[in-house]
């Protein structure tokens, strides 16, 4: 799942996880997000999300998703400009697995994604 | 001002057969981009000067530069993630359980450590895991003092901190320093740098447990080779465990090494002097 | 006059790297600093920074420029891109270098949502701002610019 309110940046998130095989459903914002995973019966392996967006952003939308059980199985990545270093603790301290900070390289999210066994073997950056 | 098809041949040359990279014709644009800052960098007054130096006189540093400036961009922290997993796996209980009580501490060696992601992931491993009562120290050298200057410096870009890096050790091992993100001092105590030619003799110094000479063997030829795995076993202690780059090997260059099985990759370790219940080649 | 806060040196460190991630992966077509702090531009956008520091963080550049740029984020060809794409990727370019100038700043600020506005990018705009840093300069001959502004009362936020 990709969350951005940018779709240029969706695109280009949507192109390097189409390399490591992924289908990739998007959503503009976290609220949009979360009324999409209702509806879906198989909940996506991996979210890249965005922290600031309009309605929910990225935070809100990892607190809440770590909140629903059902949810539980989902790699949930920060991919943002926010980099302070207690913004990043704070995100990994609401449940998100890894934090990407913009701008990042095609190279440099692969490896991220490597480092959470999402790679599946053949693909290099 | 474009590179001639002369140029463009010994660098295509030159990166096919250090690094296995090939460069189509049509590439020209790119080779004389990345050539650009290198050439500068080393005082020449432009691509076409410093490629002419470097084919009358060859030298091991020059045609690493041109390497890095045509592969990736930005180098890796714990590169090829499996030797740092062996070192955490593998060699790092076999010390607990070989070594006295009063021989607890480790010494490692980036060779070639670049600006220092090599030596400064190799402390990030220990740390995290290396027994309570252990100490380690880590020595970093480069045969490029700009080199040294930016490995001790050890402020690295936000793209460059995105490359491999867990997100936990960011926060844990580096501080913001404007832009940058710089290693903390609590890392940082336990790892120096020094100026050092591989190829030349070696300072004395006191033996190490682990030997990181990575991605440096390939830009010498055989008769280097020899030397540098030479000077290197001089520093290696008998138990010591030796890790090349993915692609190298000491087999058919140096027969005082035996490749030994090191979790998912090998390693190389002194022959002979392998102690009892250590791994075997794999 | 000591350094401003986000420096040239800083502003162009930054662009580099969006350059190498977005705009120019081969390292072929960098952003070509020529320092005219009076270029004209056509198009802009920006982001404001509130909390412990206050100001704006302004992308500006031609039409062609901002076409471009979303092409490569679109994989597309510059013509085939439309105002809503440009638009996109402009308010995203300034919200990615905004994000890293604010990572200069003290600790506790926010950065705003994007504007982006069709239109050239003037002083007038900012009346109760200054201009402290900027970065001039031209991308295969296109103007880009991106500026740092700072407002000249910089009360804490309630």
């Amino acid at each position: 799942m990709v969350i951005d309110d940018s779709r240029a940046m969706r695109m280009i998130l949507k192109r390097i996880v189409a390399k490591l095989n992924f289908e990739a459903i998007e959503a503009a914002d976290g609220q949009e997000a979360l009324d999409l995973l209702a509806t879906m019966t198989e909940v996506p392996e991996l979210a890249l999300i965005d922290w600031n967006m309009p309605n929910m952003n990225g935070l809100e939308f990892v607190t809440k998703v770590r909140a629903e059980g059902r949810l539980r199985e989902m790699t949930l990545v920060m991919v943002t400009t926010e980099s302070e270093q207690s913004q990043i603790v704070r995100a990994l301290a609401a449940g998100a697995h890894e934090y990407v900070i913009k701008p990042f390289t095609e190279g440099a999210m692969i490896e991220k994604l490597a480092l959470l066994g999402l790679v599946p073997t053949g693909v290099n950056s | 001002m474009t590179l001639s098809a002369a140029d463009f041949a010994f660098v295509s040359a030159l990166v096919r057969r250090e690094a296995a990279i090939v460069l189509a014709p049509g590439k020209e644009y790119l080779v004389e981009a990345r050539l650009i800052p290198v050439a500068r960098q080393v005082g020449a007054s432009g691509v076409a000067e410093f490629l002419a130096n470097l084919q009358r006189r060859p030298n091991a540093a020059d045609q690493r530069r041109v390497i890095d400036a045509l592969t990736t961009n930005e180098t890796s922290w714990f590169r090829d993630r499996e030797p740092f997993t062996a070192l955490s796996d593998v060699v790092l209980p076999e010390l607990a359980r070989t070594r006295g009580p009063a021989n607890r501490r480790i010494r490692l060696w980036s060779a070639a450590s670049s600006s220092g992601q090599e030596a400064y992931s190799l402390a990030i491993t220990l740390q995290e895991h290396l027994a309570p009562g252990w100490t380690y120290e880590i020595v970093g050298s480069d045969i490029s003092t700009e080199m040294i200057k930016r490995a001790e410096l050890a402020e690295y870009s936000q793209v460059e901190v995105n490359r491999g890096l867990p997100a936990t050790q960011l926060v844990q091992y580096f501080e913001r320093a404007g832009a940058h993100w710089r290693v903390t001092p609590g890392l940082r105590r336990n790892v120096s740098f020094k100026l050092m030619n591989l190829t030349a003799p070696l300072p004395p110094m006191p033996p190490f447990d682990v030997i990181f000479l990575r991605n440096v063997l390939i830009y010498f030829d055989v008769a280097t080779k020899k030397a540098v795995l030479r000077n290197v076993a001089r520093l290696l202690r008998p138990d010591g465990w030796l890790f090349l780059g993915a692609a190298e090997t000491t087999i058919g260059i140096d027969d005082n090494y035996e490749r030994v099985a090191a979790g998912r990759t090998s390693a190389y370790r002194v022959r002979n002097a392998v102690p009892v219940g250590a791994a075997r080649k794999g | 006059m000591s350094d401003p806060v986000v420096t040239e040196g800083d502003l162009a460190e930054m662009v580099e790297q969006v350059w190498v991630s977005y705009l120019d992966p081969e390292g072929v077509s960098p952003l070509v600093v020529h320092g005219d702090n009076k270029q004209s531009s056509e198009v802009h956008s920006t982001v404001s920074i509130t909390g412990s520091w206050h100001g704006h963080l302004v992308y500006a550049s031609s039409q062609y420029a901002a076409k471009k740029a979303a092409a490569a984020f679109l994989a597309m060809e510059p013509d085939e891109v439309s105002q809503e794409d440009i638009s996109d990727v402009l308010g995203e370019l300034a919200n990615i270098v905004g994000g890293n100038v604010k990572a200069m700043l003290p600790t506790g600020c926010f950065l705003s949502l994007p504007t982006v506005v069709l239109a050239p990018d003037t002083a007038s705009y900012y009346p109760a701002a200054e201009r402290i840093s900027g970065l001039y300069g031209s991308w295969e001959g296109e103007p880009v610019s991106i500026s740092v502004w700072q407002s000249m009362k910089q009360e804490a936020s309630a």
